[in-house]
């Protein structure tokens, strides 16, 4: 089916299927329990559902991501009815304040998310393997922007899905920041009042379920972002045709989908009021949606985990003629350092969520003293995996940094091989200094010292980078572009995170600091310096790889230049108010701190980054059709993917090429990087720099 | 060692291989009731790890492909499958090295209360089970289909008496004695770990029936990975039992709960 305004009709479509789900709920909600409440969970669970459903068929009919989304609407029904099922034929409560009782929901989701993998096609080529039925090694390709709506295998198209899907994620995200900082503004309640009632949560549980999505939903975010610039990058650097499994490929991409929209239905079934750390004591007895929040990471790990996987094989068996370990770009290095951290920690925080979602279906009394449990236990289990977490994040930036400061300062890379080693490192490390997160928890105090140590330890091969980075710079040529600017910019802003960061790290100053919005502070500057400034560096600098076009240079600099001064306002802001005794995660503050002023500042500023990041997204979509036309090498690399012409064609390297010198000597002349093994014949490539003559 | 040896040779070290874990097993059996010694019983059980990593699951064999050149090649593939299976397993053991972690950190070197015949037994089943793994994929590889049915059909059954034996005897057995999920630390520890070995010999028995009827179809005698990709996958299974069952039966004083 085609239309000519799949984007409207798709609009329209939400709205509708918005009212029609409504309304069945509503009246599934009279029939269950007898009273019309309009703000109550179940209408709007169905609302959602069904908007989002609506949407994609509007715009791309009943198949792909529609067909997904409307068997795991269907696999959650049917998984939570079978329960409701037994439980009623047991003599026990069959429906529940929100609609299905918690165990229906637990098994309906479950099912849900794997309805929505039959339903999007993604398992369907293991499913004919295991019958015996071979099937071809790539798909046919669909030449239109319809592909990125339906199971692709080509890794140029999965990146591109899980940039797009990390971009609306991001999105949501931030609203939800902008929502709970707009109350923040001056202290005592403003809208989120007591009285106010949505989604069965009144004001300030509003506020605490806003606040623990943010945080989740970012860090999913940031997790398919890392995977999406990873997917699309790290076999064209590697000269590979496609990653080493690509069908597993897409299956961590679409696992991602469900478990972004349980924790959408999170929000509607009641919410969690847990932060996005769901310590046990709160979040045993926190209400349904904190079983969504649980079951969604534990999905969406599934794609870190699966993501990696895919990146090291591809890595270690993929490569290139003549790529030794000491040839591959920083950015090859740095996924590598990541994906070792993905492909192991993932697991214990999708245990310690599973374990605590089974405390509250069976009793088990893992992290219930009252049972013998030990509250501690989830957090180092949790830790384990959320502190090298923050490393999976940032090292990919990180890597992205390094891979494009040479490019615009015609330098060599300084100390290439340190800053390789600097990843591992930093990941080896990253694996023991999780306990820093529980200095304030009642752990054995002979920990604190050791955890103290090892994590002012991270700060070395950090610093290598730095070293590395600034020394890239010296003297170079530098030109400033917008992926340059972004560069730039995430040095210094993760610079400003690694300064706060040790003061966090020494157990003497932390257990004044637990808690309290320097942390925030902190953390903002380490996330945004080492992931999102580097993240969109990479978009700007890929974009025309991707499309054949460029962002537009003038909306890409007012984008860096509103949200690098907010942001630094911002984070400061924070870590002023934190060291002056404002807590985290809650509502409200007492006007007698005076902090009034600066929190109003602190919204704009976080207002100003919100708008800024609406201009990027404008600049995104508006590019794909209006951009300049970018096919050459415009940024002058020596990387193999800009010596063909953009976008990328769909099997990547027509011809072969070997690898015969160091990836980063720019300005050293006569020196090479790749060589294709038989001359390509692009008639409209330029030579465009006279030191970089790869042909 | 030894990579490459004919039918019989190989046959052989199967059977040498299966009677050393099974010594070892009563070996451990016996450090536990006798002595109580914990680090004797940890150099045991890494002996036993040892040996199944390297002769069941055949972990040299990540090895073997480097010097194809042909990337298109069905060796090359292999060797990549290969790495990736082994990729998952290391990151499968963290699941259940974190649940180890936790039997660690909340009993201690205490023990639930449990059947320890039954335990005995069932492991016993899943060491079998290994033996005739290895058996039917050194019989495949020598190109002898039939007796690679007979084998891994007996490795299926016992795979299936293994799960009956741990889900419909040794559950209730515990909960009659008063170890149910709610009761407390021992018994949710002891459902957890059990449940989550379980659920891993389920899908091995997925794997082991998706093995089985298509190479009852012949689609296997040229390209075999799919049957080594079960095999390891099954033994990793009882790789797990290897640390689980002494952490679960053997380790510590008993309690009574």
């Amino acid at each position: 089916m085609r239309n000519k305004h799949p984007v409207w009709s798709g609009f329209l479509l939400l709205i509708i299927g918005g009212v029609i789900g409504y309304v069945i709920g509503l009246g599934l909600e009279v029939l269950v329990t007898g009273t019309l409440n309009y703000s109550a969970s179940v209408p709007s669970a169905f609302a959602l559902l069904f908007a989002v459903s609506s949407f994609f068929f509007g715009l791309y009919g009943y198949r792909g991501i529609t067909r997904g989304l409307v068997w795991q609407v269907i696999g959650t029904l049917i998984g939570g009815l079978f329960i409701t099922g037994i439980r009623a034929a047991m003599g026990l409560k069959a429906f529940g304040d929100f609609f299905f009782t918690e165990p229906a929901w637990v098994v309906g989701e479950l099912v849900g998310v794997i309805a929505f993998l039959f339903g999007v096609g993604v398992v369907s080529d293991w499913m004919k393997w295991a019958r015996g039925i071979e099937t071809p090694e790539h798909h046919e390709d669909v030449p239109t922007w319809e592909k990125y709506f339906g199971v692709s295998l080509d890794h140029k198209v999965i990146g591109i899905q899980y940039t797009a899907t990390a971009l609306i994620l991001m999105g949501v995200g931030g609203t939800f920041a902008m929502i709970f900082r707009t109350e923040l503004a001056r202290s005592q309640l403003q809208f989120l009042t007591t009285t106010f009632h949505l989604f069965n949560q009144n004001g300030p549980q509003i506020y605490n379920t806003l606040l623990s999505l943010h945080g989740i939903i970012m860090i999913i975010s940031i997790l398919l972002g890392v995977a999406g610039i990873m997917n699309y990058v790290v076999p064209l650097l590697l000269g590979a045709q496609d990653m080493a499994f690509p069908r597993m490929n897409a299956f961590a991409f679409w696992v991602a989908v469900p478990a972004a929209m349980l924790l959408l239905m999170s929000l509607v079934l009641g919410g969690f009021d847990t932060g996005w750390t769901g310590y046990p004591p709160l979040s045993a007895r926190a209400p349904v949606g904190v079983q969504m929040f649980f079951w969604g990471v534990f999905t969406a790990g599934w794609a870190s985990i699966l993501g990696s996987l895919n990146i090291l094989s591809t890595v270690v068996r993929m490569r290139a003629k003549g790529m030794t370990a000491m040839r591959m770009p920083i950015f090859v290095w740095s996924s590598v350092a990541t994906s070792i951290i993905a492909l192991t920690a993932t697991q214990l925080i999708g245990l310690s969520f599973q374990l605590v979602s089974f405390q509250r279906l069976f009793g088990m009394g893992f992290f219930d003293p009252a049972k013998g449990g030990n509250p501690v236990l989830f957090q180092h289990l949790f830790w384990f995996y959320s502190h090298p977490a923050v490393y999976v994040f940032v090292l990919p930036g990180l890597g992205v940094i390094s891979e494009l400061l040479p490019v615009f300062a015609r330098k060599p890379l300084f100390g290439y091989r340190w800053v390789a080693m600097s990843s591992l490192g930093i990941a080896l490390v990253g694996f023991l200094v999780w306990a820093h997160h529980m200095f304030a928890s009642g752990m054995n105090e002979y920990l604190r010292v050791p955890f103290m140590y090892s994590t002012l330890l991270v700060a070395v091969p950090t610093g290598v980078k730095f070293f590395s980075w600034v020394a890239t710079m010296w003297g170079g040529k530098i030109e400033t572009p917008t992926p340059m600017l972004f560069v730039l910019g995430a040095i210094i802003v993760f610079l400003m995170g690694g300064l706060s960061g040790p003061p966090n790290a020494t157990v003497s100053t932390d257990l004044h600091l637990t808690d309290t919005y320097f942390i925030v502070g902190h953390f903002h500057d380490t996330i945004f310096g080492g992931f999102v400034f580097p993240f969109f560096a990479a978009i700007y600098y890929w974009y025309p790889k991707a499309t054949g076009r460029r962002m537009s240079e003038l909306w890409g600099k007012v984008h860096f230049w509103m949200m690098t001064p907010s942001f630094l306002v911002l984070t400061f802001g924070m870590m002023r108010i934190g060291l002056l005794g404002m807590r985290r995660r809650i509502v409200d503050y007492d006007p007698a701190l005076g902090f009034d002023t600066t929190q109003t500042v602190l919204t704009i500023a976080g207002f100003l980054i919100f708008i800024s990041v609406v201009i990027f997204a404008i600049n995104f979509f508006y590019s794909m059709k209006h951009g300049e036309k970018a096919e050459g090498n415009i940024w002058n690399s020596r990387s193999p993917e800009w010596q063909v012409p953009s976008p990328m064609p769909a099997h990547n390297y027509a011809i072969p090429f070997r690898v015969v010198g160091h990836p980063y000597d720019y300005g050293l002349p006569g020196s090479k990087y790749v060589e294709f093994i038989s001359e390509p014949d692009y008639t409209h490539h330029e030579e465009v720099h006279p030191e970089t003559k790869t042909h | 060692m030894i990579h490459v040896q004919d039918k019989k040779t190989m046959l052989n070290q199967g059977v040498l291989i299966f009677v050393y874990l099974g010594v070892l097993s009563l070996i451990e059996y016996f450090i536990a009731i006798a002595f109580d010694a914990v680090p004797l019983l940890v150099v045991v059980l890494l002996i036993k790890a040892v040996l199944v990593t390297y002769y069941y699951m055949h972990i040299y064999k990540l090895n073997l492909e480097s010097h194809v050149e042909d990337e298109g090649s069905y060796e090359y593939k292999t060797g990549t499958n290969r790495l990736g299976l082994w990729l998952f397993l290391v990151s499968d053991s963290f699941v259940f090295a974190g649940l180890m972690v936790t039997r660690m950190n909340l009993l201690g070197l205490t023990r639930p209360p449990l059947n320890q015949v039954l335990g005995l037994l069932i492991t016993m089943v899943l060491l079998v089970s290994s033996f005739f793994m290895n058996r039917g994929e050194t019989l495949m590889n020598n190109g002898d289909r039939k007796g690679y049915l007979r084998n891994i059909l007996i490795t299926f059954i016992l795979g299936v008496v293994f799960l009956l034996g741990v889900v419909t005897v040794e559950w209730p057995t515990a909960i009659r004695e008063g170890l149910t999920p709610s009761s407390g630390p021992y018994g949710a520890v002891f459902f957890m770990m059990t449940g989550m070995h379980a659920f891993h010999v389920v899908t091995g028995l997925i794997f082991l029936m998706i093995v089985y009827r298509n190479a009852r179809k012949g689609l296997y005698d040229q390209k075999n990975y799919p049957i080594e990709a079960a095999a390891v996958y099954w033994h990793f299974v009882d790789l797990v039992w290897i640390f689980y069952y002494p952490a679960l039966y053997l380790i510590g004083a008993l309690v009574l709960s």
